[in-house]
Formats: structure tokens, C-alpha cells, sequence
């Protein structure tokens, strides 16, 4: 598949095209970084997490005027973050880092990597964002994860005018406060 | 800008200096202000980490699947790579002119991959429970024996036309064709949407059950709506003819 197209179908959260960035490049993924570690289970994880973060930087528009192809991306993610790892661990510490990620695809990194899971107040906020209708779950997910704007969400959802989505996102975020509040209460 | 408006924009990124500044300015000095943004933080952070884990176990399901192995490729020299380019193409025309039509099960084969999930994108976070979900993501993942089981729990929940048509390329997917010919027929007397599709997947169940006929009978309607499908239909109609 064409850099372009997978970008697009990342860009929906298509599963499939995640599958496919990871099939497509995880042994070439190993073979590239074997040089530095011989850990699989290292390489494992760090090829994962740059998939993740390849991902949460294709959703925030960073990848739209992507310069050099996704594999470049992805593998030079992959470095920097297995040369994070490596710093934060004090094992071995290498020199030759060649990225030039802005300060927001550093903090995805950061975040990515750091990731523990949800908290247990997060945790909350899950269980009853599941009990949420299928309008408001769809509408929230546009917003936070696929990262649309208003504007977007009225186009792609066919939503009147802009104002219609605005309350329709605050009449959800209040009902998702509701299901906490009537659980705890 | 209200404060809705103002954390709306804050999360779509399209503050500038100003707008940031005002951001800090009423996270230090309005409460309400602050417990709002935090609690849309903490729910964005929520979404993104359970995202996260879906994509891992994905991940994890697709090593599982099958251990990836070193693509071998060889390198052909170039008169070898002519030479055997002139071989497969002198081949193909050998057995393009000396069996005539082509066995119906190779066409079958050549032709058939199962439909895209077009119906019930799986993209949302965390509705694995919800029986639709698990269904196309059995049906992405190729489990089609569980996809089948599903869908037919999803048939008696809900009657949409669809369900009909992926159980018939499952049907198909799992070699039961006579089932999946029925399927496919029920669902164009439904009218429903992927009807020029059922066309093309009723010609390669019929082309696979032997019932030459009736596969050319739908082909010829795959070619007449001349969208989906209709140069391949007109490939197979010229190697049955």
C-alpha cells in the first residue's frame, strides 16, 4: 500500500491499517535495530509504541506534510525511542541520534512510552463512557482521539451548523458526568 | 470566546499566544474553569490509553498468528529474468489456446476475496461487548467460523439486510456455497444496498458450484452496471464463453 493511502486510512482509525504497518515492517523493523540490542522482547515493545506514536502523530496532523516516506518515520521513532530507553535505563548510551521531532511529537513519545495504563480515576471515566449512547461515544471519540475539529465533525457527521455539535459534545460530556456522579452517589 | 469555546479550541490546537495565555490565566484563577479542562484532559487520556491497549493486543493477536519469517528474494539476472518472462508468457498463450475455457475452479480462486467491512467501521474505542463490533472484527480477522456464529446472533437482534450479505461471503469463505447462494439471493430480494456486489460474489458462488449458467447470468449483470467488479466479470464471462 501507497504511504499516502495507509496516512489517509490511519488518519480513520482503521484498524486494518495499522495491521498492515506492522506486518509490512516488523522484520525489517528487527533487522535495523538488532545493532543496537539484541533484546527481542525490547524490540518488541519499542516496534509497537513507534507504531502507536507513528499513529497519535498521524491523528494530530503532524505526518500531513510528512517529508521523507512512513518507513523513515517509523524506524527513526523506533530509534529514538530504544535510545530513550537506553538513557532512562543507563544500560549503554549512544551518540549518533539524528531526529528532528518538534516539541509535540516529543511529548507523544514521551507519553507513549511512560504509558502505564489508565488510572484508576480514568478507569472510571471508561466504564461509564461505555454506557454512553452511540451519538455521544462517536461524537466524543471524533474530538479526542481522531483529533477533529467542530468544524470537521459538522461536516463529516452532516450536523447542521457548527453550534449543533458544540452542544451536542457538552450535553455528552455532562451526561458521562452524570453516570460518575449517580455511581458514586 | 466563551469558556466552552475557549477549551474547545484549546483541544483542537488552534490557539495562539494570546489564547494560551488566557488558558493559564483562568486555569489560575477560575476554579469551574480548571476542573472543566481537567476533566476533558483526563477523559482524552482515558480514550488514548485504552486505545493504546487495543492496538497492543492487536499487535499481540498478529504475532501470534504467524511467526514472521525472512522474505527470501532472489535475484534473477536480467536475461535469466527475460527468459523466464518469455516462458510464463509463451505458457499462458499454450494454455490459453490449447484448453480453451479455463477450469471454473481456478477462476474462482483468481477472483474471490472476501468483501470489505463497509458497513460498521470498527473504529471506536472500547465497544468490544457490543455484539455488531465483535462480529466485523471476527469478520476482519478472518475468523469466519465465530464471525458466522455472530452474525447469526446479530440476524435475530436485528434485521438489517447487510448481516445477510457478510454471512454470505463468510458462507463462501468457509466453502459452503449452497448456503451462501441462498444468503446472497435473500438479501437482493431485501433490495439492500450492496446489491451489484451480491451480483459479483452469487456469480462466484454459482461459478464454484458448477452452475455455469446461472454464473454468466449474473456476471452479465455485474457488467451491466459497469462499476464494481465489471472488467473481472467481463474476464471470466470471455474464459467460460
Amino acid at each position: 500500500m501507497k504511504d499516502e493511502q495507509l496516512l489517509a486510512q490511519l488518519k480513520k482509525r482503521d484498524r486494518n491499517a495499522l495491521k498492515s504497518v506492522y506486518k509490512q515492517y516488523k522484520v525489517e523493523f528487527f533487522k535495523f535495530a538488532s545493532r543496537y540490542t539484541n533484546d527481542e522482547s525490547l524490540l518488541e515493545d519499542v516496534f509497537q509504541d513507534a507504531i502507536i506514536v507513528l499513529y497519535e502523530n498521524a491523528l494530530a496532523g503532524k505526518l500531513d506534510q510528512l517529508k521523507s516516506t512512513l518507513k523513515t518515520y517509523l524506524f527513526g521513532t523506533g530509534k529514538f525511542m530504544l535510545f530513550k530507553h537506553f538513557r532512562d535505563s543507563k544500560k549503554q548510551v549512544y551518540t549518533d541520534e539524528e531526529y528532528n521531532f518538534d516539541q509535540y511529537e516529543q511529548a507523544v513519545i514521551q507519553d507513549v512510552s511512560s504509558d502505564e495504563g489508565p488510572s484508576d480515576y480514568q478507569k472510571l471515566l471508561l466504564a461509564n463512557f461505555k454506557r454512553l449512547g452511540d451519538k455521544c461515544r462517536e461524537v466524543l471519540e471524533l474530538f479526542y482521539l481522531q483529533n477533529l475539529k467542530l468544524d470537521e465533525i459538522m461536516t463529516q457527521q452532516g450536523y447542521e451548523n457548527k453550534n449543533v455539535v458544540k452542544s451536542q459534545k457538552s450535553r455528552c460530556l455532562k451526561s458521562l458526568r452524570d453516570l460518575i456522579q449517580r455511581q458514586n452517589g | 470566546m466563551d469558556k466552552e469555546s475557549l477549551i474547545n479550541a484549546y483541544f483542537e490546537g488552534g490557539l495562539d499566544e494570546n489564547g494560551l495565555a488566557e488558558v493559564a490565566r483562568l486555569r489560575a484563577t477560575d476554579a469551574e474553569f480548571e476542573e472543566e479542562l481537567v476533566f476533558q484532559m483526563e477523559l482524552q487520556g482515558a480514550l488514548k490509553k485504552q486505545e493504546r491497549q487495543e492496538i497492543k493486543e492487536l499487535f499481540e493477536s498478529l504475532g501470534k498468528e504467524e511467526p514472521s519469517r525472512p522474505v527470501k528474494v532472489f535475484k534473477l539476472r536480467p536475461w535469466l529474468a527475460a527468459a523466464s518472462i518469455a516462458l510464463v508468457l509463451g505458457l499462458g498463450s499454450w494454455l490459453f489456446f490449447n484448453t480453451g475455457a479455463m477450469d471454473p475452479n481456478q477462476l474462482y480462486e483468481a477472483n474471490f476475496e472476501p468483501y470489505d467491512n463497509v458497513v460498521h467501521p470498527i473504529e471506536r474505542g472500547n465497544q468490544i461487548d457490543d455484539l455488531k463490533d465483535r462480529a466485523f472484527i471476527a469478520y476482519e480477522n478472518d475468523e469466519y467460523a465465530l464471525a458466522l456464529e455472530l452474525f447469526s446472533e446479530l440476524n435475530q437482534e436485528q434485521n438489517d439486510p447487510y448481516i445477510e450479505f457478510y454471512s454470505a461471503i463468510v458462507h463462501m469463505q468457509l466453502g459452503n456455497h449452497n448456503k451462501a447462494v441462498a444468503a446472497l439471493q435473500s438479501y437482493m430480494a431485501q433490495d439492500g444496498a450492496l446489491g451489484d456486489r451480491a451480483n459479483w460474489y452469487l456469480a462466484l458462488s454459482y461459478l464454484k458450484l458448477g452452475e455455469l449458467e446461472k454464473s454468466k447470468e449474473q456476471l452479465r449483470k455485474v457488467i451491466a452496471n459497469k462499476t464494481f467488479k465489471a472488467d473481472a466479470a467481463t474476464n471470466i464471462l470471455d474464459a467460460l464463453e
